[in-house]
């Protein structure tokens, strides 16, 4: 945008203004401090019951954004934290239904490639056409994925009532992420090209799903 | 004046001086140099000429002119006055001649020196005095059309509410009174209206009458002065990482301790 | 794009969204238009985790997509919406805006569609409904019809409206064609198709929805309240499936701006006089387009008939105020004609470039001071001044003026113009003007904001970061403490708990929410700034009307 005028290199001969020499502010003798003293102190905020209330809405949407299942976790944050903290968080988390969006709004290639798990029970829909190989790693890397991804309500169904046993193996999954990461990549490069083929032959219709995230 | 008796030529220098000034008595000492930088100063009338000016104009170096400048300065011919145009620089006029108001800023200097301080004064009184005026309309409970018109004073009133506090030394004119006003309109606190006057209303010129009145401001102040970073001269140096940043920054600590 | 900008949205996604959805939006935000693969390639991140970023970026509209620009078959490119990422800063004053017009109701209907991006109006009466009922006394409940009227009510005065139809050519990711010309040519927010240019915008569909809201189980009972919800969400249609509901951000802007007008009137001239406004602007609402640079003129006598009864103005008193406010030199209010007792509108764009001039001149007054605000006002009305003529005008000495006048051209506040009057541009022969070009400042001053709040929230994320320790800390006792409360432990028991915090480190914990306090209140404040400056900028853009 707009460029700064700090130190900006005038393109006439500041002293015709009058501003030259003499008149320039005061030169400046050693180094000037960091933070030089100001004249002027900001304004007060306005403070009532709509500031007030306001703040309030903020504070609280912040903190329920934050455990939504819109709130993508950093696997790899999650060793940071300490576990103990955690299980004690997620009392705090909200018990919430997983996130299904609706694919009619969403590209197609948007969809998790996880196969078995779109699947629920009651639901009429079919499965999107995957090379066997690939769908069995895909989904063990969801799997490590997801329960790496500790803590965060997006859950698919299954993955939720597997939790508790999940929980002491939690420790090893960690560990072994790193490696995981070189997996992706070669995923990354194997679905880019296994993908045309994977829209060519899932027309809509068969990808109508209830992918959960 | 050959042909004339010297009694003659007495008797005429005599009625001349009279008439005239004592110029010419004065000058009978000086030779043409003199008298071409005397003219020349005449010319300049009662906004001064500055030596380097006459020095052009004369052709005379600047040595020979400072010594007939001194010269005339002492037979109080000529006086010299400082110029508020620019400070330092001296312009030089007949002795009798009242400086033009460019040379002295009129009301608004005392030898040469803006009088910083009074117009702030003269500022902060129109304003007082227009304010009040603008209160009284409006506890007045009169409708709302009389209301505004009651709060407007005409430039006359203002002059003379400052003429009788008295506290100017100097005498000030209904047009200083208006500059002091124009001030007040940058300052966003008045506002001015022109309105047709009959001839012959105290306070109008050219069948035009100013009117101000005391206006509140539209807004409070906004929402960016109420942080330090609004008001932060290392603004634009400001990065996160950097010497100066949100996290450092001694104005938000001094801020958030307030 | 500024860099502000992207900083800025890159701070408030992370904050609402997380840390990878941060860096995805800022990717997208600083690359244009990209590819899924594009995206999983350069930001490094597992393919399947940038497809479900996507997926919370599109749901909230914070990014947008297209597919097949480049030619039949070419992948869908997804691009960032930065003014709708920056709209997260005034979720509050939506939310709470929404509070006045139509109580907790409409407070909650706000609230949760915000959260969600969008929803079906069944699924938020039905959360509402449930939240509502939660915090009623026990044995009380709130009935879904009474969510659905708000809802209706909220759509009829287009607060909320109907998401656009999902572009069937976008969603197949490749597959079938939009027809040539149909894709967007360049991935702008004009790419999207305008909501108001679908009929049904604004046309709440038939639901069947009859119950009432329930209450949440009790904490402890997590688990069978899990297959509660679950059973709840089984298959039940109530005939609205796959429309869905946004808020309508022009709307509420189109509110806020009013406000403001109505507020300044108030400020300026009376209260009676703003009501007047507030009349005006009301009747205004349906007929006039929120770009519109002024109200559809009314009469005096429509006006007169408008006016609450509570006001108790008399006709005649009326036509003075209208006089007088045609008269003021704010010009909010113009008169357009003579019949029906006069013709007057509401001047909406030139009320906001008043009010942002407003803006810029209380920003200069309050940063350098009176004076230096006398010279800005000074060259906003006159234009262009030379020095002396800025001398003289202000009255305001010489040496403090140049002082003056060079900080303010320091800080891009004040231009110069040199004009030569000779051709060959030499210093002495030149003009310099000193000018103040209102629009380019609004623009700098709202990146100035924008950068002000990124500032507020890094120093916040530091504060909270100095005292994370202690925060876990007392986040793990007040936890503890719930589950002793509960399972109703001894007071000894609940005190002891208590004092795991020492006196020093609650005295801590009490200075950092001050802190944040004072940190997240200065963020609503500055959006106030924004909202007028972009509101400002964007009618200068718009087409007269």
């Amino acid at each position: 945008m707009a460029g700064k005028g700090r130190g900006v290199a005038f393109t006439f001969n500041i002293e015709a203004l009058g501003i030259g020499r003499g008149s320039m502010p005061e030169a400046r003798v050693g180094p000037s401090p960091l933070f030089p003293t100001i004249e002027f102190k900001p304004v007060p905020l306005k403070a009532g019951e709509d500031e007030d209330y306001m703040l309030a809405l903020k504070q609280e949407m912040r903190g329920t954004m934050q455990r939504l299942p819109h709130n993508i976790k950093t696997p790899t944050n999650k060793a940071e934290v300490e576990k103990y903290t955690e299980r004690y968080l997620k009392l705090k988390q909200i018990e919430d239904e997983d996130w299904t969006p609706d694919w009619n709004l969403f590209p197609k290639e948007l969809m998790p490639q996880t196969k078995k798990r779109q699947v629920k029970k009651g639901t009429k829909k079919k499965t999107v056409k995957i090379s066997p190989k690939d769908a069995t790693e895909v989904l063990n890397k969801l799997d490590e994925l997801a329960k790496t991804d500790d803590g965060n309500p997006e859950k698919s169904d299954d993955e939720t009532e597997k939790k508790p046993g999940n929980e002491d193996g939690e420790e090893i999954e960690e560990e072994e992420y790193e490696e995981e990461d070189i997996e992706e990549e070669n995923d990354y490069i194997e679905s880019y090209f296994d993908n045309g083929e994977d829209f060519d032959a899932g027309s809509d219709d068969n990808m109508d799903g209830e992918a959960t995230y | 004046m050959p042909h004339l008796e010297p009694q003659q030529r007495a008797g005429a220098i005599n009625k001349l001086l009279s008439l005239v000034s004592l110029r010419t008595w004065k000058m009978k000492g000086s030779d043409n140099q003199e008298k071409l930088v005397y003219q020349i100063i005449e010319d300049a009338g009662n906004k001064g000429i500055w030596s380097r000016d006459i020095r052009f104009k004369s052709n005379l170096p600047l040595t020979e002119i400072n010594k007939i400048l001194k010269n005339l300065e002492s037979k109080k011919l000529i006086k010299a006055v400082k110029s508020v145009a620019a400070s330092k620089k001296k312009v030089y006029m007949l002795y009798n001649l009242q400086p033009d108001r460019s040379v002295t800023g009129g009301a608004w200097y005392s030898d040469q020196d803006f009088e910083s301080e009074f117009v702030e004064v003269l500022n902060q009184q129109c304003f007082k005095f227009l304010q009040s005026k603008a209160d009284a309309a409006r506890d007045s409970q009169q409708s709302p059309m009389v209301q505004r018109n009651s709060s407007f004073a005409t430039s006359h009133e203002v002059w003379k509410y400052i003429c009788e506090l008295g506290i100017s030394k100097v005498d000030l004119s209904m047009d200083d009174i208006e500059t002091i006003l124009n001030t007040l309109i940058y300052d966003g606190k008045v506002e001015m209206t022109v309105i047709a006057a009959k001839e012959g209303t105290v306070g109008s010129v050219d069948g035009q009458m100013k009117l101000f009145r005391g206006v509140n401001p539209v807004l409070q102040p906004t929402g960016l002065v109420k942080t330090p970073c609004g008001l932060c001269p290392v603004f634009d140096d400001c990065h996160e990482g950097g010497e100066i940043s949100p996290s450092s920054c001694v104005y938000m600590s001094e801020w958030l301790e307030f | 794009m500024t860099a502000q900008e992207i900083r800025l949205c890159g701070l408030l996604l992370r904050e609402h969204f997380g840390e990878v959805v941060e860096k995805v939006g800022k990717h997208l935000l600083g690359g244009g238009a990209q590819t899924l693969r594009g995206i999983a390639h350069e930001t490094g991140l597992p393919l399947d985790l940038v497809k479900k970023t996507l997926c919370v970026l599109v749901q909230h509209g914070a990014c947008s997509f297209t597919a097949g620009r480049k030619g039949p078959g070419s992948p869908a490119e997804y691009w960032a919406c930065c003014d709708r990422i920056l709209r997260i800063l005034r979720y509050p004053r939506y939310i709470y805006t929404a509070k006045t017009l139509y109580g907790d109701t409409g407070e909650l209907l706000t609230e949760e569609l915000l959260q969600r991006g969008h929803m079906t109006m069944s699924g938020l009466v039905k959360t509402v409904a449930d939240r509502l009922t939660q915090n009623m006394e026990e044995g009380h409940s709130v009935d879904y019809s009474e969510v659905s009227s708000t809802f209706s009510k909220f759509v009829e005065t287009r607060f909320l409206q109907r998401c656009p139809p999902p572009v069937r050519a976008a969603q197949t990711g490749g597959g079938a064609q939009a027809a040539p010309g149909a894709a967007p040519a360049a991935p702008t927010g004009a790419a999207m198709l305008a909501p108001e240019s679908f009929p049904d915008c604004y046309e709440v569909p038939r639901v069947t929805l009859v119950g009432r809201g329930k209450r949440q189980l009790a904490p402890e009972d997590g688990e069978e309240q899990r297959s509660a919800k679950r059973a709840k969400m089984d298959p039940e249609t109530h005939g609205d499936e796959g429309i869905y509901w946004q808020v309508n951000f022009e709307r509420f802007h189109q509110h806020f701006r009013d406000q403001a007008i109505i507020s300044a009137v108030a400020n300026k001239l009376d209260q009676t006089s703003s009501e007047i406004v507030r009349t005006i602007l009301r009747m205004s609402e349906v007929t006039t387009s929120p770009a519109a640079t002024c109200t559809k003129p009314l009469s005096a006598n429509e006006i007169f008939r408008s006016l609450p009864a509570s006001y108790n103005i008399s006709r005649p008193t009326l036509d003075q105020y209208l006089t007088l406010l045609a008269d003021d030199p704010m010009e909010f209010v113009g008169k357009a004609g003579e019949s029906g007792g006069g013709m007057f509108v509401v001047n909406l764009h030139r009320a906001l470039a008043n009010l942002a001039r407003a803006t810029l001149e209380s920003i200069v007054q309050e940063r350098f001071g009176s004076r230096s605000a006398r010279i800005f006002r000074l060259l906003l009305r006159k234009r262009h001044l030379e020095q002396k003529q800025v001398e003289d005008f202000a009255m305001i000495p010489a040496k403090e003026a140049k002082d003056m006048l060079y900080t303010l051209l320091s800080q891009n506040l004040v231009q110069l113009q040199e004009i030569p009057k000779t051709p060959d541009f030499a210093p002495s022969r030149t003009f310099y003007l000193y000018t103040v070009n209102q629009l380019p400042t609004a623009r700098m001053l709202l990146q100035n904001c924008y950068k002000t709040v990124a500032n507020l929230i890094e120093r916040r994320l530091f504060e909270s970061k100095e005292s994370k320790r202690l925060l876990e800390k007392s986040q793990r006792i007040e936890a503890i403490l719930a589950s002793l409360q509960a399972s109703g432990a001894e007071p000894e028991q609940l005190t002891e708990v208590e004092e795991m915090i020492t006196a020093p480190e609650k005295q801590q914990l009490d200075v950092l929410r001050l802190h944040v306090n004072k940190l997240d209140s200065a963020e609503n404040q500055v959006d106030e700034t924004i909202f007028l400056l972009e509101s400002y900028i964007s009618s200068t853009a718009a087409a007269p009307t």
